[in-house]
């Protein structure tokens, strides 16, 4: 493989990269499901980059794309803050909740039907119990009466 | 140019079909569509030399179906925590091509800092904030075709810009990138890979690590400002709420 032809598949790799995380912004209504499309745009974004820089022999792929990592560090938290006071005001990570944000004009979302959730029935092993349970100490009696 | 066409829709189709909400028949249909769909596209796009792959072509398509596979399933997975951990998957993978091309910082910082840190603190939060049983929200997603269909027009056009670009490298003076490939063995590719890039970092693009680090320290402190804001937002309504109740 000659080194055009495989700047070629990593820059199709990188563009596929971000389509699908485009994907997931756009359609996705869990808020952490779609930061974490936001954060595969980057990686294709990244993987771009450093394909270009490896093919012109430069550092400046590598230097962008460190930069880009910190930055969706930086992103990371902000997003995780909101996403963490949004949900102690509403409840739920459905970013539906917010859709009165939307541009005056559009219809709103209603659910109409929600697909059945799939019930797992877990068998969870059970194990026997083994030794003896040992004395709890002065301390955990005062606040644990369960032992006591 | 139609079987590009073809190629779009069914990269579109499937991607529909395996979108929540998908059956359990739908998604093979899907996933079909979509293998199809991107087989296409690669034709086009992509520099696939059909079953007569040699050891380092070979190597490259491995990491770059891992990757791709797992990030469709953490979008289309409808369980966010799932999500997630394909999420993870996809960065080993995309680490795996760092790695490829010989940037061995990028490969060990993709693991550390984006799967040892950024997920980790995604699963934090969906530790604290994930409802028991699965959610309503978790198993539909808006317009589903219309999204799909989007994403699949937006790969096609680039895939066919990169398909137009290797027509025209055919008339490449493949010549004149002899001296950098020569190059590379003493820049990227030398064993002081990570001290040339140190080297490069502060002094050539000394402005572009000073700006990440101020970025870091803004978002720092931007982060907590978020939280003891909405915090001190939510004591002042309780409070307000018990003086409502009370008088």
């Amino acid at each position: 493989m000659t080194d055009p032809q495989l700047l070629q598949n990593y820059l199709f790799v990188a563009s596929l990269l971000f389509g699908i995380g485009m994907l997931g912004f756009l359609s996705r209504r869990n808020m952490i499901v779609m930061f974490l499309s936001v954060e595969m745009m980057l990686q294709g974004v990244s993987v771009a980059l450093a394909a270009f820089g490896w093919f012109h022999n430069n550092w400046q792929g590598q230097s962008l794309v460190i930069f880009i990592i910190s930055v969706a560090a930086c992103e990371a938290a902000i997003s995780l803050a909101l996403v963490m006071t949004l949900y102690h005001r509403s409840g739920s990570l459905d970013i539906a909740f917010w859709q009165s944000s939307r541009e005056p004009g559009t219809q709103a979302y209603v659910d109409q039907a929600l697909p059945p959730a799939e019930v797992h029935q877990r068998e969870f092993p059970h194990l026997t119990p083994a030794g003896v349970e040992p004395r709890p100490s002065e301390q955990q009696t005062e606040y644990d009466s369960t032992h006591a | 140019m139609t079987l590009m066409i073809l190629g779009i829709i069914a990269v579109a189709l499937g991607l529909t079909l395996l979108l929540p909400p998908r059956g359990s028949f739908a998604q093979f249909l899907g996933a079909g569509f979509l293998i199809v769909g991107v087989f296409i596209l690669a034709g086009f796009g992509a520099n696939f030399v059909g079953l007569s792959l040699t050891n380092d072509q070979a190597l490259f398509w491995s990491l770059a179906i891992v990757t791709i596979a797992s990030a469709v399933c953490t979008v289309t997975s409808q369980n966010p925590v799932f999500s997630a951990l394909w999420f993870g998957l996809s960065l080993l993978g995309t680490s795996g091509l760092f790695m490829f091309l010989g940037a061995q910082f990028l490969a060990v910082a993709t693991v550390v800092v984006y799967a040892g840190a950024i997920l980790v603190t995604f699963l934090f939060v969906l530790m604290l904030a994930t409802p028991s049983g699965q959610a309503g929200y978790d198993r539909i997603s808006w317009e589903r075709l219309l999204s799909a269909t989007t994403a699949a027009v937006l790969v096609g056009v680039l895939t066919s810009m990169l398909g137009r670009v290797q027509v025209e490298s055919d008339r490449l003076d493949t010549a004149a990138l002899e001296p950098v490939a020569t190059a590379r063995a003493t820049e990227i590719d030398a064993p002081a890979h990570v001290a040339h890039l140190g080297r490069e970092l502060f002094t050539t693009q000394l402005l572009t690590v000073q700006a990440a680090g101020v970025l870091l320290f803004v978002g720092l402190v931007g982060a907590a400002v978020i939280v003891a804001h909405g915090r001190q937002r939510d004591h002042r309504e309780r409070r307000l709420a018990q003086a409502a109740a009370r008088g």
